[in-house]
């Protein structure tokens, strides 16, 4: 069983370490929760009575840790995005170490969709918590209604009422703010960070290689959300071209939140 | 005066029925809805996201916890802010807000899910309103019946799209 654990804990360990990543957006704290998932579930295999896959058994371990770690910290606001945007720009270190990476790092790229896979990280965690991590279980990890219901241990009725209102969330924060689908969102940030990191790039020809802002004009917001989570599943924040690029920011962003979270 | 059980003898389609006495009036509507009850008692008590699918409510502030207060508009009157009590909250079962004072003016509303053998939850809303005061104040409190409709049909939509949701 060991044997079998191990096989499975090693096939799911990047999407593990990503679903944690997008919740706590700490590197050192996802590796620790990565970590001790494995122990825990090393520890209580016995415990293991195959009702649920291998797979749903070790995503509710790590999620029961994530919880556990998260549950007394603030969610982030809604308009994360602009404040830590102001605090970026009035940062000049960190403005140095973005280009540094851009031009030093083999995952330094810039790429429009990569930045809409951390936008999503970063909005998502406006989400209460339960919100959040069904929304992610279920949108980009694809989990059943009944798996999640197992892993985050309550009803298949609550998983869909969590889904539902997480999404309708979700979709009404992208439609109000994102200018990729929306012409008078007031978030233009992928876009100003391509002119700044791609300054040979023309902006309106890369935002027309991304399905979800070719397809705006349809004006379906459900549609337009499955693409953007079609999105995030393809892209691994540990290793796509601009893992370093965007971990980097990522944890700009928390540093920033975390003190606007401590004032507010 | 107004506490005491009024019987209004309620078909579950949704309809309001307003019954006016001297000194009281009774509005009350009730649904069959097609979803667990979980579903429906947390679209009920969540404040944070009531206003997104009941179209009745305005705005909203507060906590919808027994003893709590909270603040919110209704499309019956947009202008005024209702200051209402938490009288009471039984999880999936029923739930009492309260403002005003007894014996002069009081409006006590009840919601309450019953479950049926078909798997569907009857859903009730009754708002009682009275007091020694209510005759003057009557002809100024606008009819709730149509509003009425519109929140238990904004429910039922809300709760069986939920429930019907992919798996």
């Amino acid at each position: 069983m060991i044997d079998q654990l191990t096989k499975e804990f090693e096939d799911c360990r990047s999407h593990l370490r990503s679903y944690i990543l997008r919740m706590t957006t700490n590197v050192e704290e996802t590796d620790d929760i990565v970590q001790e998932t494995y122990l825990k579930a090393h520890a209580n295999i016995e415990s293991f009575k195959g009702d649920a896959s291998l797979r749903t058994w070790i995503f509710a371990i790590a999620s029961n840790l994530a919880r556990d770690h998260l549950r007394s910290k603030k969610r982030w606001p809604e308009n994360v995005t602009d404040i830590c945007r102001e605090a970026a720009l009035s940062n000049q270190q960190f403005l140095q170490e973005m280009g540094q990476i851009r031009m030093t790092s083999p995952q330094g790229n810039f790429e429009i969709k990569e930045h809409i896979a951390f936008c999503f990280t970063c909005i998502s965690k406006s989400l209460p918590l339960e919100q959040q991590l069904t929304l992610l279980l279920k949108e980009v990890y694809e989990f059943k209604v009944k798996e999640i219901a197992e892993i985050i241990d309550n009803t298949e009725a609550m998983v869909k009422y969590y889904l539902h209102i997480g999404r309708s969330k979700m979709i009404e924060i992208f439609d109000k703010r994102c200018s990729l689908i929306n012409k008078e969102g007031i978030c233009h940030q992928c876009t100003e960070l391509n002119g700044m990191f791609n300054p040979k790039q023309k902006a309106q020809e890369e935002v027309m290689k991304i399905e979800m802002a070719r397809e705006a004009e349809n004006g379906d917001k459900e549609h337009l959300f499955d693409l953007r989570t079609k999105i995030v599943q393809g892209i691994d924040p540990f290793q796509s071209d601009a893992s370093e690029l965007q971990l980097h920011h990522l944890q700009h962003n928390r540093k920033v939140m975390e003190e606007y979270l401590k004032k507010s | 005066m107004i506490m005491t059980t009024t019987s209004i003898s309620m078909a579950q389609d949704g309809r309001a029925q307003t019954n006016k006495k001297t000194f009281s009036r009774q509005t009350a509507v009730s649904t069959n809805i097609a979803a667990d009850a979980s579903i429906i008692w947390t679209l009920l008590t969540n404040g944070a996201d009531i206003s997104r699918w009941n179209s009745t409510i305005v705005s909203f502030e507060g906590d919808i916890v027994q003893g709590e207060k909270i603040k919110l508009k209704s499309i019956v009157d947009p202008s005024r802010v209702f200051t209402i009590k938490v009288k009471s909250v039984k999880a999936e079962n029923e739930m009492v807000w309260a403002d005003g004072t007894a014996p002069f003016f009081r409006g006590v509303r009840t919601f309450s899910l019953k479950s049926n053998p078909d798997g569907t939850n009857t859903f009730s809303m009754i708002e009682k309103m009275g007091g020694l005061m209510y005759p003057m104040a009557a002809k100024h409190i606008p009819d709730f019946d149509d509003s009425f409709e519109q929140f238990a049909a904004d429910l039922k939509r809300e709760a069986e799209l939920i429930q019907n949701s992919k798996n």
